[in-house]
């Protein structure tokens, strides 16, 4: 059976999330989580880690702008409405910090403001973006 | 009569005069002691493991309720079954994710797609649904993707279907 532990994962997220009229927990499973991995962690050298990363990028403005710029999220699926609510959702369930430094959600206006303005550097800004963000707390990883 | 007692006393005399009743324990429970460990040693049983997996016949069927957004090879024609990849291959780690109608009980169920990597195209058994798959233009609903790409082999083999949960409407 493959990566039971995940699945396991996956079900009980997805069964928490019954009761939401807004279901992040799904929209993530069939949008994100193909790439991002069931637990968010992403892949080693192919696909950035989203658990003990996003809610750290969503302290800085130019880090909120760059999650909602980056290709996965840009051009998602999702409504922006439905966007927000996901990252919001990945931001409290996949940081071990997050209760300490619970940053501003998204809103769907925000969402709306910068989705679509190209992105043309994804790499160089992130690392930008890091770089930043290390100088006043908690960062992501500069590489994945 | 007599000369078969006779025999039977002098023989059994004899044993008793070679052994004690102490060491025809120690003989008997060495003995039981051995057949109980005898399932234990060390046998060669890859034999049993080189077996190929035994799929349902419906895993086989490209119109299974759970293949309903595959695209590729059904691993349970290939070695393996709808949920486990064949010997010799391994698990992508990132996937393709649809949502399909069990006619069973009338539930959606959320499905991951994983592909299983490292030996050539199985080559068994295409199955290319795909629904709620998008064109080209539309890449993160688009399933025309090698989902090996994050393996060290990146060679496709065959797709297996794995139920992740109940689909909310």
């Amino acid at each position: 059976m493959i990566r039971a532990a995940g699945v396991a994962a996956a079900l009980a997220a997805l069964a928490a999330s019954t009761a939401n009229a807004a279901n992040p927990a799904q929209d993530y499973a069939l949008n994100c989580m193909g790439c991002h991995g069931t637990e968010a962690r992403g892949i080693p050298g192919k696909v950035p880690p989203l658990a003990n990363a996003l809610s750290r990028f969503m302290r800085s403005p130019e880090g909120r702008n760059y999650v909602l710029r980056v290709p996965g999220a840009a051009n998602s699926a999702l409504s922006n409405e439905q966007l927000a609510a996901v990252l919001n959702w990945l931001a409290v369930t996949y940081d071990s910090s997050a209760s300490a430094t619970q940053p501003a959600p998204f809103t769907s206006t925000e969402v709306a403001a910068v989705r679509h303005q190209p992105l043309l550097s994804v790499l160089a800004t992130r690392s930008a973006v890091v770089h930043n963000l290390a100088t006043t707390g908690p960062s992501p990883p500069p590489r994945y | 009569m007599k000369k078969l007692d006779r025999l039977f006393e002098n023989s059994a005399r004899s044993l008793a005069k070679r052994t004690s009743r102490r060491s025809l324990l120690a003989s008997l429970g060495q003995l039981l002691t051995g057949a109980a460990l005898m399932p234990l040693l060390p046998i060669d049983r890859t034999a049993r493991a080189q077996e190929p997996a035994r799929p349902s016949p419906d895993e086989q069927q490209c119109e299974y309720w759970k293949y309903c957004a595959i695209d590729g090879f059904l691993c349970a024609c290939c070695g393996g079954t709808s949920t486990s990849c064949p010997p010799g291959t391994q698990s992508s780690p990132i996937t393709w994710i649809g949502t399909c109608h069990n006619p069973a009980d009338g539930r959606d169920y959320i499905v991951s797609y994983n592909d299983c990597c490292g030996k050539v195209s199985c080559g068994d058994c295409f199955c290319d649904r795909n629904e709620g798959e998008k064109p080209m233009y539309r890449l993160s609903r688009n399933n025309d993707v090698n989902w090996c790409m994050a393996n060290s082999e990146s060679n496709y083999h065959c797709s297996v279907s794995v139920i992740l949960g109940v689909a909310e409407k």
